[in-house]
């Protein structure tokens, strides 16, 4: 699996656990729009990915382009990966 | 055709039911029925919530760097741009309440209206009593610019009010809720907050009708000149 498939399947996992939804999750899914997360928990999947990852976000990364899809936030803890290496 | 509408008018009215549960669903449905029929009649269902102020920061330093927060005085001009009616807000100042905001790079991103001692409800005729006056607050129209909605706005009022007000010895934030409110409730769940009590009103004209499960338990008042008054302690949070 590539690093970011990792990385998704472990956001997915803390999705799961802390929303309880079993319905079905893609990378790509509208997570706001489907109703998965809400305006507060998709914060906290920042702040768990931010922990998780050992990455450093910035308030300005917190906006609904980088959180709305899994792909999306996968994309960015990559970025700030690469850019913290 | 009526039969074409019928799956539709269904659904509508089956929504707050599915959404509240059955008991505040009925409650909800009635409270529309009213409204429809006259703008003095009303069923309000609220919930009486306390919250802990303190404890650890609820964002990250890096998360919080760019915030700052400070009270908001009258005739600020971020007073004038906030949603709620001008004689509300001048209302809420006459009873000494005080409103803080927290600000992202010098912007403002949401603020949060907040009374000591007591808080006169402006929906219906009640006052809510903070027993442990010392040690708490009653917060009311927490408001999060839409732009920040889905960033550190929410997160960032309340870790704004932790910081200013714990170390005023402030412990306990006490809110009223109306139950129809399931985004509030969710995102206000995530702070630890407990229920106090429940309240229901019924408005008929110039008369209320209180039943809670906070003393005195049942009220009613017949003008504008009388009220209830609800005295609220923070003893869930202490047992929790």
């Amino acid at each position: 699996m590539s690093d970011t498939t990792d990385t998704i399947d472990i956001l997915i996992e803390y999705i799961r656990k802390e929303t309880g939804f079993e319905g079905p999750l893609a990378a790509d899914d509208d997570l706001l729009t489907a109703g998965v997360l809400d305006s507060f928990n998709i914060v906290s999947l920042a702040l768990f990915a931010q922990e998780r990852f050992e990455v450093d976000l910035d308030g300005d990364d917190l906006v609904r382009d980088n959180l709305a899809k899994l792909s999306s936030l996968a994309a960015l803890i990559e970025r700030r990966r690469a850019e913290q290496a | 055709m009526p039969t074409d509408n019928t799956p539709g008018l269904l659904t509508r009215l089956a929504g707050p039911f599915r959404e509240f549960g059955w008991a505040a669903g009925l409650a909800y449905f009635i409270h529309r029925v009213l409204r429809k029929l006259s703008p003095n009649l009303g069923l309000y269902v609220y919930e009486f919530m306390v919250q802990p102020i303190g404890g650890k920061p609820l964002l990250p330093p890096n998360l919080s760097r760019n915030l700052s927060f400070q009270e908001i005085l009258k005739g600020d001009p971020a007073i004038a741009d906030m949603p709620a009616r001008e004689d509300i807000k001048a209302r809420r100042f006459e009873q000494g309440a005080r409103c803080l905001g927290a600000y992202r790079k010098g912007q403002l991103i949401g603020y949060l209206w907040y009374a000591t001692g007591r808080y006169e409800e402006d929906e219906v005729r009640c006052d809510y009593v903070l027993v442990d006056n010392a040690a708490s607050i009653f917060d009311f129209d927490l408001y999060v610019l839409p732009q920040y909605r889905l960033g550190v706005g929410f997160l960032g009022v309340w870790h704004g009010a932790n910081e200013l007000l714990a170390p005023q010895g402030v412990r306990y934030t006490f809110s009223r809720l109306t139950r129809f409110n399931v985004a509030s409730r969710r995102a206000h769940a995530h702070l630890g907050w407990k229920r106090v009590g429940v309240g229901l009103f019924l408005q008929l004209w110039g008369a209320e009708f209180m039943a809670s499960t906070v003393a005195p338990y049942l009220g009613a008042t017949f003008g504008e000149h009388q009220r209830i008054t609800l005295r609220l302690h923070p003893d869930v949070l202490m047992s929790a």
